[in-house]
């Protein structure tokens, strides 16, 4: 016998709030890429907690198909942000117009 | 119960009939529009197919004991089925043959009239069309469906009519063609919705058995339904208070006009009168209002037909009063004597509309004074068939129309509307002088000076179209000479299936015809004294009464009146209540939200300072909402 | 309370801290250094929860390829120290409430889940059923996920390329 099932949850959420304060707090860019990856493990982890309820394997087939969005989410994430970074010389969220036209000009 | 066998064969036959005219639409508006003579091919083809199966239908069904109907569902919606079928019994089954047979002659008539005309391809496209229309019109097994190919035929007339959109005046025309029509079909769609309303059902044997219409609908609802789509037919049929768009509808090619007063879309409306006439003949007001408002049409348009110095307009004034004519004939109660009328002028109408197209060709006008004064007379065989499409319409003894407009006659007078049956007469007076007027100008030119500018307009004409324009001519005058002679074995074959034909002949009366033969030979004469003989001047004796004259050559002021109405009426109040509320409470409102848009997003434009992470709160923010409401809303 | 929940106590508080160490790191190489811990953390509770096979993924893919990729790429650039407040309190507030609102709801949501209150058996998915059951029913969804890689790879390669244009002409005229 392990946790019921809502434990599992609830760490899941609160992984995922985490993942979201990162995301929404952190001025930087690559934090907020890893803050979106805190939020598909999380997810993640809520799935594999639902396959063992309820003795399915479709809930871990699903994890499969998330490590594959998160790997591509990340590759394509990160060569963006290093394109970001070559423009603007920063990889502050905060890109206004004057930022840009700087960059472009480069 | 009807034979098993005969069934899908009449059933293709009939499909065949109708689908091969779309077909032909639907390719050359597709494919070949380009190319004339293949569409042309292509359309003519297919309208004599459709002869072919009419007639074969026709013979194949003259023993016909009861109507044939085929039906399948086309939408089912709740408690609504809505059917789409084919109704054959007589009445349809002749209409069919008359209208494929005079839409196959006008497409060969075309041949030859509108050789060289850039938009010969498009022309045969849109008679392909409106022969499709038409012919489905007449076989359509509920109202509704009747209804639609109803609009249809408005819609290809409206085509043809402005077929030279270039020039203003045509393309008003059929604006004007088919608002008025719309006008009527407003009435007539109104009706449909009450009749649904009131008895669930559409189908024509339905709503023509008295018994089933008297147990579900009261006297006066039945009176205002038939009224209602009466208001339809006075539309389509150019009856008294819509009847200005018929002249203005010759602003299209002759053959289009031919086509539109004899079989189709004019004849649409007198179709659907007889083939409701069951349902009318159980409201008495009705049918009355039918035979005043018949009354009234032909002797208006008569007179107006007196003073048109222009051909075409001289026989489209004459369609409306032949159609008001008709009416008559039905409204008196005879479902016969109206139907045999409208087979007849079907004829005679296409015939004389041809030959005016001859004529047009020919000499480059309308105006009949010049057409005389270019020669027309030379055209010995449009000059004979309109002799003969003139005596028709007359009712001269050995032609078609002498047979059915003496039945009318006599129903008139059985039926005891003794003032529509003087109406009547003067109105055949008036028919017969104004047709004869227009002969003899044409025939005795008075300026003869004709001789070169003959020759200057023969120089363009293929003799190929003209050879295919008069046979279709003499073809149409035999079946004018002859079909008067058919009235038994068409009463018979109508009276078989108990489409509401009384079996038994109205009762003969022997001076009648007699006091026909008087009447026109009388207005043939008074034409003759006035336009005929050698030092005649050639003004009609209402053209000396300047009052009348312009009376009847303004068309009774009606356009005036039209005009007058929808000025004050449409422009002057409901446009500038419009106006007032396009500029007060549309435009205001517009204004205000604009500028409520822009200062909202001055406030809020912080969200949008190119921050995504902004953007992401207000989004997840949104998200955990939306959780709520569902979580706890539902 | 037997030693699997134990444990799993112990793993889920391994979790949390780890992450919410990493999520609140200035020096970014730390704040991935804490995050693939937090993974390793993710894969035990996997092993647990009975998904071996995905916890070897989670290992190789999240700590291993995922946070390597992160290191790549914070050592390629060369982040100066930015100016101003490490948390603008501005927009902390407004991330601290919506995180928190997010967790109460969801929290509320599991709550009311009564189904999900009884313990669980433990139980396992071999790698081998798992790998013959996600090939069997979902072979058309895998084969979509690996042309969704492919076209990452090859979004990522021409995202990653230099821009040519003006540099060519920069080192023409340099000689």
């Amino acid at each position: 016998m392990i946790v019921p099932l809502n434990h599992i949850l609830l760490l899941s959420g609160l992984l995922f709030s985490l993942g979201m304060f990162c995301t929404l707090a952190r001025r930087n860019l690559i934090m907020m890429l890893l803050g979106i990856e805190i939020m598909l493990n999380a997810a993640a982890v809520g799935f594999v907690g639902a396959s063992l309820h309820w003795q399915q394997m479709e809930g871990q087939a699903i994890v499969i198909f998330i490590l594959a969005v998160a790997a591509t989410e990340v590759s394509i994430g990160l060569a963006a942000i290093l394109v970001v970074y070559r423009r603007t010389d920063s990889v502050d969220p905060d890109m206004n117009a004057a930022l840009w036209e700087k960059g472009g000009q480069r | 119960m009807v034979p098993a066998t005969p069934l899908p064969i009449s059933l293709i036959v009939t499909a065949a009939a109708l689908l091969l005219p779309l077909l032909a639409f639907g390719v050359i508006m597709l494919a070949t529009r380009s190319r004339h003579r293949l569409s042309a091919a292509i359309s003519i083809a297919a309208a004599g197919l459709s002869l072919l199966a009419a007639v074969y239908l026709l013979v194949q069904h003259w023993q016909i004991q009861a109507p044939l109907v085929f039906q399948a569902v086309w939408m089912v919606s709740g408690q609504m089925t809505i059917p789409i079928g084919i109704l054959l019994d007589p009445l349809s089954l002749l209409m069919l043959a008359v209208v494929a047979a005079i839409s196959f002659l006008v497409q060969i008539y075309s041949l030859g009239y509108m050789a060289g005309d850039p938009g010969f391809g498009r022309y045969y496209g849109c008679m392909s069309l409106f022969a499709w229309a038409m012919l489905t019109l007449t076989v359509s097994s509920s109202l509704l469906q009747i209804y639609i190919f109803w609009e249809l035929v408005g819609l290809a007339s409206y085509l043809l009519i402005g077929f030279w959109f270039d020039k203003f005046s045509a393309s008003e025309a059929g604006k004007k063609a088919f608002v008025m029509t719309r006008t009527g079909d407003v009435a007539f769609l109104l009706g449909l919705v009450l009749l649904w309303l009131q008895l669930g059902t559409l189908d024509i044997p339905v709503l023509t058995d008295p018994a089933a219409v008297g147990a579900k609908l009261s006297p006066g609802m039945i009176t205002l339904t038939a009224l209602l789509i009466f208001g339809g037919i006075v539309g389509k049929s150019a009856q008294f208070p819509l009847l200005t768009w018929l002249p203005d509808a010759m602003e299209g090619p002759t053959p289009v006009s031919a086509l539109l007063h004899s079989a189709t879309m004019v004849a649409a409306g007198v179709y659907l009168f007889s083939r409701l006439f069951g349902f009318f003949s159980l409201s008495p007001t009705a049918m009355a209002v039918c035979l005043a408002i018949g009354t009234i049409s032909m002797l208006l348009a008569s007179t107006m037909a007196m003073v048109a110095r222009d051909i075409k307009q001289v026989w489209a004034y004459s369609t409306i009063s032949q159609l008001g004519f008709m009416l008559m004939g039905l409204g008196a109660g005879s479902l016969f004597a109206g139907t045999f009328h409208l087979i007849t002028h079907a004829g005679f109408k296409a015939l004389l509309f041809l030959c005016a197209g001859v004529f047009i060709h020919h000499c480059g006008t309308n105006d009949m004074f010049e057409i005389g004064r270019q020669g027309g007379r030379r055209l010995k065989s449009a000059l004979v068939c309109t002799i003969v499409g003139a005596g028709a319409l007359s009712g001269l003894p050995p032609l078609s129309g002498f047979f059915s407009k003496e039945l009318i006659l006599s129903h008139l007078l059985d039926s005891g509307h003794p003032v529509a049956f003087l109406a009547a007469a003067v109105g055949a007076f008036l028919t017969t002088y104004y047709s004869f007027r227009l002969i003899f100008i044409i025939l005795f030119p008075r300026d003869a000076d004709d001789a070169p500018s003959t020759k200057s307009h023969d120089g363009h004409h293929s003799a190929g179209g003209e050879r295919s324009m008069a046979a279709v001519l003499w073809c149409l005058a035999g079946v004018t000479v002859v079909l008067g002679f058919f009235q038994t074995p068409l009463h018979d074959f109508l009276a078989r299936a108990g489409t509401g034909v009384n079996a038994a002949m109205p009762a003969h009366h022997s001076w009648l015809p007699v006091a026909a033969c008087m009447l026109a030979a009388v207005a043939i004469g008074q034409a003759w004294l006035e336009f005929g003989r050698k030092k005649a001047r050639q003004i009609g004796w209402v053209e000396r009464i300047p009052l009348l004259a312009d009376l009847f050559g303004q068309r009774w002021y009606l356009d005036r009146l039209y005009r007058y109405l929808l000025d004050t009426l449409v422009y002057r109040g409901i446009s500038r209540l419009f106006t007032a509320n396009d500029r007060r409470v549309i435009d205001g409102a517009l204004d205000g939200l604009g500028r409520s848009t822009i200062g909202l997003g001055r406030v809020i434009d912080w969200v949008h300072s190119g921050m995504i992470q902004y953007r992401l709160m207000i989004m997840v923010a949104a998200v955990i909402s939306l959780i709520l409401f569902i979580g706890w809303g539902g | 309370m037997s030693i699997l929940t134990l444990l799993f106590y112990a793993i889920a508080l391994l979790i949390v801290a780890a992450t919410a160490m990493a999520v609140t790191r200035r020096n970014l190489v730390h704040a991935v250094l804490y995050l693939v811990l937090s993974f390793f953390g993710t894969a035990m509770l996997f092993y647990l929860l009975g998904a071996p096979f995905l916890a070897a993924l989670e290992i190789i893919i999240y700590a291993g390829a995922i946070m390597v990729l992160f290191l790549f790429l914070i050592m390629m650039i060369r982040l100066k120290k930015l100016p101003g407040m490490f948390f603008p309190v501005g927009q902390l507030l407004p991330a601290i409430l919506i995180s928190a609102g997010f967790l109460v709801v969801s929290s509320v949501m599991i709550g009311r889940n009564s189904s999900g209150w009884a313990p669980m058996p433990a139980a396992q998915a071999s790698p081998m059923a798992f790998g013959v059951y996600l090939f069997q029913t979902h072979w058309l969804a895998v084969e979509i996920a690996s042309m969704l890689l492919l076209v990452a790879l090859v979004g990522a390669y021409i995202l990653g390329r230099r821009v040519r244009g003006p540099s060519a002409d920069t080192r023409k005229e340099a000689p």
